[in-house]
């Protein structure tokens, strides 16, 4: 097909070919096409077969209104090609079709329509139940849009911004240019989002007068040049808006262009006012056949032209009810265009210009008429025409018909902004009869047509933005309406909706097959809401997104039960407005994680990295997963751990012990200085929620560490414990601070005192005790005796900044006596030998601080302090039924249970927390929470594993700790 | 979390900054002579209002504060400016 080269409101480059694979054919379009205007200039008249009938579908519209255009590109179902632009190395295939569209096997479906009434699924298919399985393949198969396959894997980069702005403008037309241009005049940041790739809205493809002989499209031009030079201003194009939430959240996504570093973005914007220039869409007129191809919407046959450079068809007829049906129709004439007829739905109220050159032109223009049926078996070959009130007809032979009932505002974006809409009589629109908030409205949304009129509003809405933003412009604002209302308001909008027909194939949604017909049923059937025939009968479900039925919906409703069209609402929209990828929700997807100061020291030592909640840690230091060499080294010799997640917290001032006596369950009064206490927090219902350390390291100054879980919540945790209580204290979090490198095992002295410059010898530094003294005459320490592991072990708390250095000393120090590293599992094992907890492996959200044997923690006697969970404590200390921490041994020890089994009975009885194999007692043993009275010692539980079948294993509740229960090693 | 929350300190900023600390009970009862009901009553019940009510945020990507505010829960916005905690 050729292409009009020569139109200076082209957005093509034809000199820049791109080639196009579809339906296993190359074919060539050229830069700027979409992939529907690359097809449609190779002669694609056929670009799909809609849902249910089959039906043959083609180009209508060019903004995404209806699923027409949907195609499966690069694999991807599902995608609107009337606005994906052409790439080079595109795929595309037809979906839903057996064949292809032009020969789809299944068209047959068509002539099916009457045994699928309005509601067909849900009337007839649910009952014999049987025939469900059949049903819903054989449906399944015949009906729907793309498949998508199994192993398909989404590709492309996406990424996510989330911009402020001052002012955000929905629509990058004359009216929201006009807008953005007077907000930004005023110091403002000014954000403007434009769906389309280019700003412009509908002056951008017309070449008619705008004022004093400058053409539309050259003014589009001239604006959006000077806003492209504002630097307040950020436009966003191809950005279609798509949400919009409480105090002005808008949220977009941005199709990304060649430059960009992204497929798709995500944007969400926090603007303190919103300017909604979104100008209006075409209301489809309804006749028989309305979306054969070959019809279609003004915009689109004048734009194919204009801005793609394709003349829509031979010979034409026009059934219009707007002013830019006529103007289309005079421009086209002048491009090559046959046109055999103008009807116009309307009987007066023509632009008289517009009618002159009509009349210039010799083309037939008959007020009053409308098409009534599209003849042509695949594509529109002969069209129909009768006066509004069915008496006269006359039949034209065109390959196009263009057709429209009028305009209709683009409302979603003020819908989903909570502003309230009206049925406005002399416009036909809904309009909006309150906006809620720093939320504004401008354009010809509202109705206006004439050129100055659609800039005067968007500046008058750029100003109310501005006022909203604290700007002074009184005056300003006083002249702009006072402009606004020296132009021509408001224009009378037709009111047709179907042309005088049956209705049996007039689509009034195409996305969902739904004919006036069905519409009809519905009502009859007794559904009168719209937004209940809308789901009955599915009309505007599809994912057009209403923009094909949207407001005929509602009109028609009003219409055929002969009320007052003023009570006509339009069916709620709902965010996404435009179909988006769940890929561009999910965002850019960095893995964002911490590490610790000596993470590579770590890896290079063979550190096997595992995620353990915002960290990366090493989880294991060699492939043997079971850690045996590195647990029987920590209990025979000297181990060293990078213990640096632990939460670690300093508070300090006048009430700091009040502080913590009111989160820790015991009397924190008896912290005294060089000593370690251990302590626990419970929440309010007794639950115990965090363990650890606490010293005192001056008056009113204390160190204390949380699990690695509760580092980022804990000072909020105490915060809220004591908002009423105007305590002075301050806490703050040290634990990106502060590095630890837990040093164990009978041998650790050994290696600490060749480093450190204090006496660290038992009676020096005994178990429980806290020092601080340097390392090497250098590294400040604050050093604990602890025993997670139930060895012998030095908890060495340094600056971050020290760690590598402290690291590389350790080791060595302790390379005689050939020290090892061992990583969080062997830890793991280590301590459940010496049952030690850990919060949250062997307790669970309703575990209290009784249940897990940690009772003697709490302190009753304070009561004073308030303490969290002190209430509940006391009331649960003797409760029955409640779930306790035992420890087991296997009867057959060749076998150790999987974490997470279930202890049975009849019933559930409690399952077990962790279970390993262990090196030092050479037998599997475990922790396990279960109901009394089965935590009785010598009690023989009964696991059940996951898929075990009827197999069962055996275990025996035995005393606890399994490993050095006098505690000897840790006071060695 | 699309509303917009004004801390004492901070300013009005995104609510995803915040974490909510429910409705405004009053201070912790006393420990001694409570009853398990009162106790339960001022920790787990709530009187979910439909309209203004006081809450507790806590800004927890920001500056650390608790704050009261006052929200509409039937449209989900805040109201009035913030009361400052120290
Ligand atoms: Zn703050």
């Amino acid at each position: 097909m050729k292409r009009l080269t020569h139109l200076p409101t082209l957005r093509i480059d034809p000199s820049q070919e791109i080639p196009l694979k579809y339906n296993r054919r190359t074919y060539q379009g050229v830069h700027g096409d979409t992939v529907a205007t690359a097809l449609f200039a190779n002669g694609v008249r056929i670009l799909a077969r809609s849902l249910k009938y089959h039906r043959p579908r083609g180009l209508y519209s060019l903004d995404g209104e209806c699923s027409n255009t949907f195609m499966q590109v690069n694999a991807i179902p599902n995608v609107c090609t009337e606005n994906t632009l052409l790439r080079r190395g595109m795929t595309v295939e037809a979906q839903n079709v057996k064949g292809t569209p032009e020969t789809d096997r299944m068209g047959f479906m068509d002539k099916l329509d009457w045994a699928m009434p309005a509601g067909f699924y849900y009337r007839t298919l649910h009952k014999p139940a049987r025939i469900w399985p059949l049903a819903l393949k054989q449906v399944r198969k015949a009906a729907g849009l793309g498949v998508i396959a199994p192993d398909f894997e989404m590709k492309g980069k996406y990424d996510e911004i989330y911009p402020q702005a001052d002012v955000c403008v929905i629509g990058g037309g004359p009216a929201g240019m006009s807008a953005a241009r007077a907000a930004a005049a005023q110091g403002l940041r000014v954000i403007l989002l434009e769906s389309r790739p280019w700003l412009g809205g509908f002056f951008d493809y017309r070449p008619a007068e705008y004022h004093d002989g400058v053409p539309l499209y050259r003014r589009a031009r001239e604006l959006a040049q000077r806003l492209e030079e504002t630097t307040n201003v950020r436009i966003f194009s191809h950005t279609a808006m798509v949400g919009a939430y409480n105090n002005n959240l808008i949220t977009a996504f941005q199709q990304g262009g060649p430059g960009d570093h992204f497929d798709e973005r995500y944007i969400e914007i926090r603007a303190v006012s919103v300017v909604v220039a979104t100008g209006c869409i075409e209301r489809p007129l309804l006749f028989e056949n309305n979306e054969r191809p070959g019809v279609m919407q003004i915009g689109c046959a004048h734009r194919l032209a204009r801005t793609y450079g394709l003349l829509p068809g031979e010979q034409a007829v026009f059934s219009i009810g707007h002013d830019l049906g006529l103007e289309a129709a005079i421009d086209l004439f002048d491009l090559g265009l046959k046109v055999a007829c103008v009807a116009d739905i309307r009987e007066d109220g023509q632009d008289p210009r517009l009618v002159d050159e009509l009349a210039a032109r010799k083309i037939p223009f008959w007020r009053g008429w409308v098409a009534t049926r599209a003849h042509g078996k695949k594509t529109v070959t002969k069209v129909s025409l009768s006066t509004i009130p069915g008496t006269q007809q006359r039949d034209f032979g065109c390959d196009l018909l263009v057709a429209s009932a009028g305009m209709t505002p683009v409302t979603g974006p003020l819908t989903l902004a909570q502003a309230q809409l009206q049925y406005d009589l002399h416009t036909g629109f809904f309009l909006p009869a309150q906006l809620p908030p720093k939320v504004h409205a401008a354009g010809r949304l509202l109705g206006l047509h004439d050129a100055l009129a659609i800039e005067a509003s968007g500046h008058l809405a750029g100003l109310e933005a501005a006022a909203d933003c604290g700007v002074s412009v009184d005056a300003d604002r006083q002249r702009a309406r006072e402009n606004l209302d020296s132009r021509p308001g408001p224009v009378r909008g037709c009111k047709l909706v179907l042309a005088p027909v049956k209705g049996r194939k007039s689509f009034i949604c195409f996305d969902e097959d739904t004919t006036i017909k069905n519409i009809q049923q519905a009502i009859a059937m007794g559904f009168e809401a719209t937004e209940l025939i809308k789901r009955f009968t599915t009309a505007g479900t599809g994912p057009g997104q209403g923009g094909i039925p949207g407001h005929n919906l509602p009109l028609f409703v009003a219409q055929y039960l002969g009320e007052a069209s003023v009570a006509a609402q339009p069916t709620v929209v709902r965010a996404p407005l435009v179909p988006t990828f769940l890929a561009t929700y999910a965002g850019s997807h960095h893995d964002m994680c911490k590490r610790t100061p000596v993470h590579d020291s770590q890896k290079q030592a063979g550190g096997v990295m595992r995620r353990i909640g915002v960290w990366r840690r090493a989880r294991y230091f060699s492939q043997d997963f079971s850690c045996r060499e590195e647990i029987v080294n920590v209990r025979n010799n000297v181990g060293m751990l990078d213990a640096s997640t632990l939460g670690k917290f300093r508070i300090w001032g006048p009430d700091a012990l009040q502080a913590l006596q009111r989160v820790y369950v015991s009397d924190m009064s008896k912290v005294s200085e060089g000593k370690v206490k251990y302590s626990a927090m419970c929440n309010d219902d007794g639950c115990i929620i965090d363990d650890g350390v606490v010293v005192k390291r001056g008056a009113n100054d204390y160190y204390f560490t949380t699990s690695t879980a509760r580092a980022g919540v804990t000072g909020e945790w105490f915060r809220y414990h004591t908002r009423y209580d105007g305590w002075n204290f301050s806490i703050v979090n040290l634990t990106d601070a502060f590095g630890v490198i837990n040093l164990a095992g009978p041998n650790a002295r050994q290696v600490l005192e060749k480093v450190a410059d204090a006496d660290v010898s038992n009676a020096a530094f005994p178990y429980i005790g806290y020092r601080e003294f340097t390392i090497r005459d250098t590294i400040p320490v604050r050093a604990m005796r602890l025993g997670f592991v139930g060895e012998l072990s030095y908890e060495l708390h340094v600056p971050s900044s020290y760690m590598q250095a402290l690291w590389d000393i350790l080791a060595e120090a302790g390379r005689e006596l050939n020290i090892r590293n061992f990583g969080v599992e062997a830890q793991n094992v280590l301590r459940m030998e010496k049952c030690h907890l850990i919060i949250g492996a062997e307790s669970e959200l309703r575990t209290t601080l009784h249940d897990v044997g940690l009772g003697f923690l709490w302190d009753r006697t304070k009561t004073a302090a308030k303490t969290v969970g002190a209430v509940a404590l006391r009331q649960t200390a003797e409760q029955e039924g409640r779930l306790k921490l035992v420890g087991f041994k296997m009867e057959d020890p060749s076998r150790t249970p999987k974490d997470g089994s279930l202890i049975v009975d009849r019933a559930i009885r409690g399952y077990i927390c962790i279970a390993r194999h262990s090196f030092t007692l050479e037998e599997p043993v475990g922790l396990a929470l279960v109901e009394a009275p089965l935590n009785q010692e010598g009690t023989r539980l009964e696991i059940f594993e996951d898929e075990c079948g009827d197999r069962r294993l055996y275990a025996k509740v035995v005393p606890t700790p399994f490993y050095d229960p006098e505690g000897t090693r840790l006071r060695i | 979390m699309a509303l917009t929350l004004t801390c004492p300190i901070c300013g009005q900023r995104n609510g995803y900054e915040f974490r909510y600390g429910g409705e405004e009970k009053g201070p912790r009862p006393d420990e001694e002579g409570l009853s398990p009901e009162d106790w339960c009553d001022y920790v787990h019940l709530n009187k979910c209002v439909a309209g203004i009510q006081k809450e507790w945020w806590f800004h927890r990507d920001g500056c650390g504060a608790w704050f009261t505010t006052q929200r509409d829960t039937t449209v989900n916005l805040e109201v009035e400016q913030p009361e400052a905690q120290l």
